[in-house]
């Protein structure tokens, strides 16, 4: 948010051409005159209530600020503001409001008493330009503070003190690098080298098939096949089907990014060549290192994608595909019917593992630029751990595939639910949104917001705080610092009780919607809860993480499951050119959205929007 | 450096002790005082997050802001356009309960 600059003070500094950091003229006066440390004074003033609390201006803890002219406490219509430069408190209230005592004083004051301090929430405000201003070094003092506050009445071997708050110095201004999207157009040049290096996917199939049947064909969009169920592999299909059309996977693989008939001669020359020595020299060693190296699920994809996509719509059985999974998890190789889930995961993380093999370098995986599984479905997950004594926080970053949700509490009230969750049953916050909730159905919304939510951690699960040095109680909370570019969400249908030894089921709904903002998740939003309106960066790093375009996301796939825990079957509903189509194995159905909302979902594939590409997606057909 | 500066920044409590407090003035200095007050306004944060009246409220702030245009628009003026809207969609549940808190603390505080 930018300030209103006033007229006759038309002094307005840019920095960098960044719109958003321009000082209101007020602000930029005052700290050049008190060039120092404009906010010396306030650093004393600032309390917070530990552990966690917000930041307030008081002068010592018990006090109630007062506007000095009306004697109001801020309580009704108004806002109470400290003035910076001679600390009166006074009442603000916008225009139609009411009487601005602040804004009376600002102007009496004949320049000087411009900036002023909000007493409830610690955040900078012009009383002339009547908006909210930021200023780096005092935001950074309140966070610094907030984080600190516990520090200070801490054990004495921490060194922090109130005069020892440090202001991080160089204004570190980080440029937001951002490319315009353009739309690509082949040109001539392009168009003929195109024409003449590459065959077109539609051969001859559709021409050889039945009249009716091409027709239909045409109608429908590409790469929508039938997977024939290979013996209970319903759990495989309905995932490949999803995966089939995730949008950059899909253009990753029929872009020619992983070639299989490439990658397959450079697996044989790394693996066996014709070398005789090798394979005396280590005989049963490397036989098995054959079969490793022969076995690469990229290439299978890469078959798949190739087979689904040529317009033949005969079902299509992926049976090599499997094979080579199997070979990666020996441990799920058999014809029973598995958990989508698990395939799911154990599948990204073959194609991870042969990528490294390749490579023979160490990627971490958080970052996601190691392979074109964890590229697309890798976020990172941050978790704050804060002790309850001492307010001391631990946070750490996981790299995560998926975002595993447990379904909201059964409203209705099963026992069975109560004792399951025990752990949650302690959390006294949860309880009293449960029964603010009663009258509402699960949604994938509430799930998340179960997610990132404060928990308190039971006393049978204590953590060892590193100021206190033994283990304490302490507050738990989740949040998304960097989201995935396709975001799969994983409900926990199947419950497994540890004291009663058994699994079951959870067959209630969850509404869930086809687009879905993942910004109040974020780390960057979960930390402005926690530490008011600032510009210092929470996170340490840069703010594209929190980019605001890049937190909407489209549904374009759900999996779902039907039947029990033991027995069941898996149906995917697909939506292209924002058409949904039902995909049980072999059958392909066109089906109505409502279908799809009414649905059990099990996973969810969300997609960024910008990669959610409604209209090409018919261009592509045409 | 003026001397100012260095002052506090709240005025002196006993300038403003003249005059006899209000009944009104009296409670809200007890709820402050108790921590009473910081609770309610925690819960009513909640509250008015789970009805959705905070998401409204920035639809409104947002329309205005695209309608004036992103560097025209103060802090004043979206708290200008949003209270009457603002005030008059807090569910009337969510009142209630405040008040019924209010009214429990009243009586505690009292006895």
């Amino acid at each position: 948010m930018s300030s209103k600059i006033n007229s006759n003070n038309n002094n307005n500094h840019r920095i960098n051409g960044q719109i958003s950091l321009q000082p209101c003229t007020h602000l930029a006066d005052f700290r050049s005159r008190h060039r120092s440390n404009p906010f010396r004074a306030l650093q004393d003033c600032l309390r917070i209530k530990p552990p966690g609390g917000r930041a307030a201006i008081r002068r010592d803890p018990s006090e109630v600020p007062l506007c000095g002219v009306c004697g109001d406490s801020g309580g009704g219509r108004t806002r109470l503001y400290a003035c910076v430069s001679c600390a009166a408190v006074h009442c603000h209230a916008p225009p139609g409001g009411g009487p601005s005592h602040a804004a009376a004083h600002a102007e009496s004051a004949r320049g000087g008493h411009e900036i002023a301090v909000d007493v409830d929430r610690a955040e900078l405000f012009c009383c002339a330009c009547r908006d909210q201003v930021y200023d780096r070094d005092f935001d950074s003092a309140v966070v610094l503070a907030q984080t600190a506050a516990s520090t200070l009445h801490a054990p004495p071997h921490s060194v922090t003190t109130p005069t020892t708050i440090r202001l991080p110095q160089p204004e570190n201004l980080r440029k937001r690098r951002r490319i315009d999207y353009r739309p690509w157009t082949p040109d001539p040049r392009e168009r003929s080298l195109m024409g003449s290096s590459s065959s077109p996917l539609n051969g001859t199939v559709s021409d050889s098939d039945s009249n009716s049947d091409s027709r239909s064909n045409d109608l429908l969009p590409w790469g929508l096949r039938g997977l024939n169920n290979l013996g209970n592999t319903c759990f495989m299909n309905s995932v490949l089907q999803a995966l089939l059309h995730t949008p950059p996977l899909r253009n990753y693989f029929l872009s020619d990014r992983h070639n299989r008939f490439y990658c397959q001669k450079k697996s044989n020359c790394n693996g066996n060549g014709n070398g005789d020595g090798i394979v005396n020299r280590r005989n049963a060693s490397n036989n098995e290192r054959n079969n490793n190296s022969r076995m690469c699920l990229a290439c299978d994809m890469d078959a798949m994608f190739s087979a689904v996509f040529s317009r033949d719509r005969k079902p299509y059985s992926p049976a090599k595909f499997l094979y080579s999974w199997w070979q990666h998890a020996a441990n799920l190789a058999s014809y029973e019917q598995q958990d989508a889930h698990e395939f799911f995961i154990s599948m990204l993380d073959g194609i991870h593992e042969k990528v490294e093999k390749e490579r023979r370098k160490p990627h971490s995986q958080g970052n996601g630029d190691c392979c074109i599984a964890h590229r697309v479905f890798s976020g990172i997950l941050r978790s704050d751990v804060m002790c309850m004594t001492c307010g001391f926080t631990s946070t750490t970053y996981d790299p995560c595939v998926d975002i595993s949700l447990d379904l909201e509490p059964n409203q209705g009230g099963s026992a069975k639910m109560a004792s399951t969750k025990s752990n949650h049953a302690s959390n006294g916050e949860v309880d009293c949104l449960n029964s603010s909730q009663n009258s509402g159905i699960s949604t994938l919304m509430g799930c998340l917001d179960r997610f990132t939510r404060p928990e308190r951690l039971g006393t049978d699960q204590k953590f060892f705080c590193q100021q206190c040095q033994v283990r304490q109680e302490s507050l738990k909370q989740m949040s998304i610092r960097k989201l995935p570019l396709v975001s799969c969400f994983h409900i926990k249908r199947f419950e497994h009780s540890s004291t009663r030894k058994m699994s079951r089921k959870v067959d209630r709904y969850l509404q869930f919607p086809f687009s879905l903002d993942m910004a109040p998740y974020l780390s960057s939003s979960i930390l402005r809860r926690r530490f008011g309106n600032r510009i210092f960066p929470f996170d340490g790093d840069e703010p594209e993480a929190s980019n605001e375009l890049s937190s909407e996301f489209e549904l374009f796939a759900v999996v779902t499951h039907t039947g029990k825990l033991d027995a069941g079957h898996y149906v995917t509903y697909l939506r292209l050119s924002n058409q949904w189509y039902k995909c049980d194995d072999a059958w392909i159905t066109q089906v109505n959205e409502n279908i799809v909302r009414a649905a059990q979902g099990y996973m969810m594939f969300y997609v960024q929007k910008m990669l959610y590409y409604k209209a090409s997606e018919k261009q592509v057909a045409a | 450096m003026r001397p100012s500066v260095n002052r506090p920044p709240t005025p002196d409590v006993q300038e403003n002790q003249e005059k006899e407090p209000t009944l009104q003035e009296t409670i809200n200095i007890k709820l402050i005082e108790s921590g009473e007050k910081e609770r309610l306004m925690e819960l009513l944060r909640e509250r008015l997050v789970e009805c959705g009246w905070k998401d409204e409220m920035k639809a409104i702030c947002r329309a205005f802001i695209k309608k004036k245009g992103r560097n025209n628009v103060t802090v004043d003026d979206l708290v200008h356009v949003i209270t009457p809207k603002g005030r008059a969609s807090v569910p009337d549940s969510i009142k209630a309960e405040l008040l019924q808190r209010i009214r429990k603390f009243l009586v505690s505080a009292a006895l």
